[in-house]
This record gives structure tokens, C-alpha cells and sequence, in this order.
């Protein structure tokens, strides 16, 4: 349990550090460093599959992206933030996490446990069986998200 | 109902409070965007957590396979938007889009 503790301490520290450093390609590393430890507590908590996907695709590809989109949006003056962004930032954090507790407390016991026996079977019996429709879905959003980079990046015609 | 499930969660609202507090005062667009990440992560870490604490795992891998799929989906589009306004604007803050007309 320390250990996972320590993982997810990491996870929130480099989420603040990729939020508040200036320099965007150090917040992009910090993000995916916080996606790999992210994968790794998925590791440890059972879910080899999840922390595959997490590891792969979220601190890898959309790096990947990230990287990709600062490299063409090069800007000569940088964009101001306003300076009062890194003082009041501890505050709101630990005022949201204190409302968050206190209201989590009263509210979390009143949920009621679903009724249902523990799992059985294997992972690919759960994504492929139970989950069939969620697949439908997936390709749907794919399909989505391929059409929408094609549009935005078509060439124009010449008459226009 | 297990105490690490809270531990799971309380972790997961500094995540949500990092992420939201990127959204609501940052102005570069690519800032907001990597807060919108930070807050996809502590859904990601919820979902896979309350799998974890109810011995639904397998489950919830399939749900969190799911959540990362879209997504990827939404980085890749969003981030073309924000190359398209880059290229129209010449600048990255977010203020300029509020002055655009037509």
C-alpha cells in the first residue's frame, strides 16, 4: 500500500508540475511521466491490460501528439498568464480537496453495493461478451475522430 | 467499501482539482488542453479504483480500455483545432478566440 501511495503522490506531483512550469514542452514530459506511473499502479493493481493501453497510448502517442502540435505552433512572444495563477493555486487545492472530503464522507456509505457475485472468467471473455456494444461505440468514436482530423486538415480547392 | 478505496479517490480529487484549476484560469490552449488530460486521468483512476475496491476489475479494465480509446479520439481532434486556430489567429491565447467575428 506505501508503495502505491507513493505512486499516486507522483501521479498528482507531476499533474502540477506539467500544469504550472512555462515551458510547454517540459509540461508535456511531466504528463506523460504522470501517465507511466499512472501504469504502473494499474500494473500493481491487477489490470496488466489497462496499464498496457495507459502506458502505450496515453504517455506515448498522445505525447507524441503533444509534441507534434507545439513543434507547429511556435510563437514568438509566449502567451501571459496571469501572475496570480501559481499563488493562488495551493489554496484552491487545498480547499477543494477539504470540501471534497468532507462531502465524500457523508455521501460515499450512502451508496448502496450492486448486488452480483465476484467476476469469473478471463479478461477477454469480459471485454468480448459482456461488453460487446462498448466495441460498436469505440469504432464509432474511432471513425469520429479520423473524420474530423481529415476535415479540418483537407486542402482547398483552387477556384476558392 | 474499503479505507485504500478512499485513499483511491482522495487522490483522484486532487487530480480533478489540478485539471479543473488549468481550466478555469489558464489562457494558453494548449495548457487547458493538457488540464482536460489531467482530469481524464483521475476518471481513468476512479473507475479502475472502484473496480479494484468492489472485485470488479476486469470489468472496469474493459470500461477504463474504453475511456482511453475516446480519449485518444479526442486529443487527435482537438489538437488538429488548435493547429486550425493557430494558423488563423497566430497566437495560442485563448482571449483572441472571444474577439473573432463571422
Amino acid at each position: 500500500m506505501t508503495g502505491n501511495i507513493a505512486l499516486l503522490s507522483g501521479v498528482v506531483l507531476f499533474s502540477i508540475l506539467a500544469v504550472l512550469a512555462k515551458d510547454l514542452i517540459k509540461s508535456a514530459i511531466s504528463l506523460a511521466v504522470a501517465s507511466l506511473l499512472l501504469g504502473i499502479l494499474f500494473f500493481l493493481m491487477g489490470a496488466p491490460y489497462a496499464a498496457v493501453f495507459e502506458i502505450s497510448v496515453v504517455a506515448g502517442l498522445i505525447t507524441v501528439l503533444f509534441m507534434l502540435t507545439i513543434a507547429l505552433t511556435k510563437t514568438d512572444g509566449e502567451v501571459r498568464e496571469s501572475k496570480a495563477v501559481k499563488i493562488v493555486f495551493p489554496l484552491f487545492f487545498i480547499a477543494f480537496i477539504v470540501i471534497d472530503v468532507l462531502v465524500m464522507k457523508n455521501l460515499l456509505p450512502k451508496i448502496q453495493v450492486l448486488a452480483g457475485a465476484a467476476e469469473t472468467g478471463t479478461f477477454g471473455e469480459v471485454l468480448w461478451k459482456q461488453r460487446t456494444f462498448d466495441l460498436v461505440g469505440q469504432l464509432a468514436v474511432i471513425l469520429a475522430g479520423v473524420f474530423a482530423v481529415l476535415a479540418l486538415f483537407r486542402k482547398r480547392n483552387k477556384d476558392e | 467499501m474499503s479505507e485504500t478505496w478512499f485513499v483511491y479517490l482522495g487522490f483522484a480529487a486532487g487530480l480533478l482539482a489540478v485539471g479543473l484549476y488549468t481550466l478555469l484560469t489558464m489562457r494558453n490552449v494548449i495548457k487547458l488542453f493538457i488540464g482536460i488530460e489531467v482530469v481524464s486521468k483521475a476518471v481513468s483512476l476512479v473507475l479502475l479504483s472502484t473496480g479494484f475496491a468492489r472485485d470488479h476489475i476486469l470489468l472496469a479494465q474493459s470500461l477504463v480500455i474504453s475511456f482511453i480509446v475516446v480519449e485518444v479520439s479526442l486529443v487527435a481532434t482537438a489538437l488538429a483545432l488548435i493547429i486550425n486556430i493557430y494558423q488563423k489567429t497566430n497566437s495560442l491565447d485563448v482571449r483572441t478566440l472571444a474577439k473573432l467575428k463571422g
